[in-house]
């Protein structure tokens, strides 16, 4: 059933979609997904989507670009980590930093502070031992760039 | 203060087998090396820190690969646990053959 609530949701998308035009937004989709392959080493339709798992902490919107603070939590246990990154998609080099964890870290937790060329989605990517990524993503708005 | 100097921060009191907070703070410009000299219009040079490891003992904690997008004079946190006493040493290095370690001891209750 669709309550008031999910509809206004909607609505909004719609909006979106709307002011954006279509081919603008699957060429930008492309170029990110080719950038997150050659960074990340998988295409993305192979990642899950691990908002459930990953708690990702930016800021809205970033007053510059040059210092924006990122934490990352998460509940997945450290012994089936092998490796945690930070991957801003419009950063001229989007592969921030890669963090390799061991189960000495007692718990997935990574916090710094990145800089950022423009507003662009924040991904913070997850790949387990067992070979599988899992990502959530979060969109900053930056009013002055830091990258250049 | 000289590049390359850090400044590390644990809890007082860390309890066994209990994760804890290890956070710290290196002096480094962090130049990406796709930044323009304004007056020239000449690129800056890269100059970053790129690698980074956490030991504890001697024994491999944490490994990084930092890139140049990390803010300059970098903050990091990452969780640690351990079950006895003795020396968290951080080493890291950049881009231009720059090589530093800072240790701190810790106490286990």
């Amino acid at each position: 059933m669709m309550n008031r609530r999910d509809m206004i949701k909607l609505m909004g998308a719609g909006m979106v979609m709307a002011t954006a035009s279509p081919i603008v937004t699957i060429s930008h989709a492309s170029k990110v997904e080719k950038k997150f392959k050659k960074y990340v080493g998988v295409p993305m339709s192979k990642v899950k989507d691990g908002s459930s798992m990953i708690k990702l902490k930016t800021p809205t919107i970033a007053e510059t670009g040059a210092n924006v603070p990122v934490a990352i939590d998460s509940k997945v246990p450290v012994e089936e980590v092998e490796w945690l990154m930070i991957f801003v998609d419009n950063n001229p080099v989007p592969r921030v930093i890669k963090v390799n964890l061991t189960p000495m870290n007692g718990k997935v937790y990574f916090a710094t502070r990145i800089k950022m060329a423009k507003t662009s989605n924040v991904r913070a990517i997850i790949k387990k031992k067992d070979g599988t990524y899992l990502q959530a993503f979060k969109e900053v708005k930056v009013t002055i760039g830091g990258c250049g | 203060m000289a590049i390359g100097t850090a400044k590390i921060r644990v809890p007082r009191n860390i309890k066994k087998g209990k994760p804890f907070k290890l956070q710290f703070i290196i002096i480094h410009p962090m130049e990406p090396g796709t930044r323009k000299d304004k007056k020239t219009g000449k690129l800056i040079p890269a100059h970053h820190i790129t690698k980074l490891d956490i030991t504890f003992n001697g024994k491999k904690v944490t490994h990084m690969d930092v890139g140049g997008a990390v803010s300059a004079n970098p903050y990091f946190a990452v969780m640690m646990r351990v079950n006895e006493p003795g020396t968290i040493e951080i080493s890291y290095e950049d881009n231009k053959g720059g090589k530093w370690k800072k240790s701190v001891k810790v106490n286990v209750s």
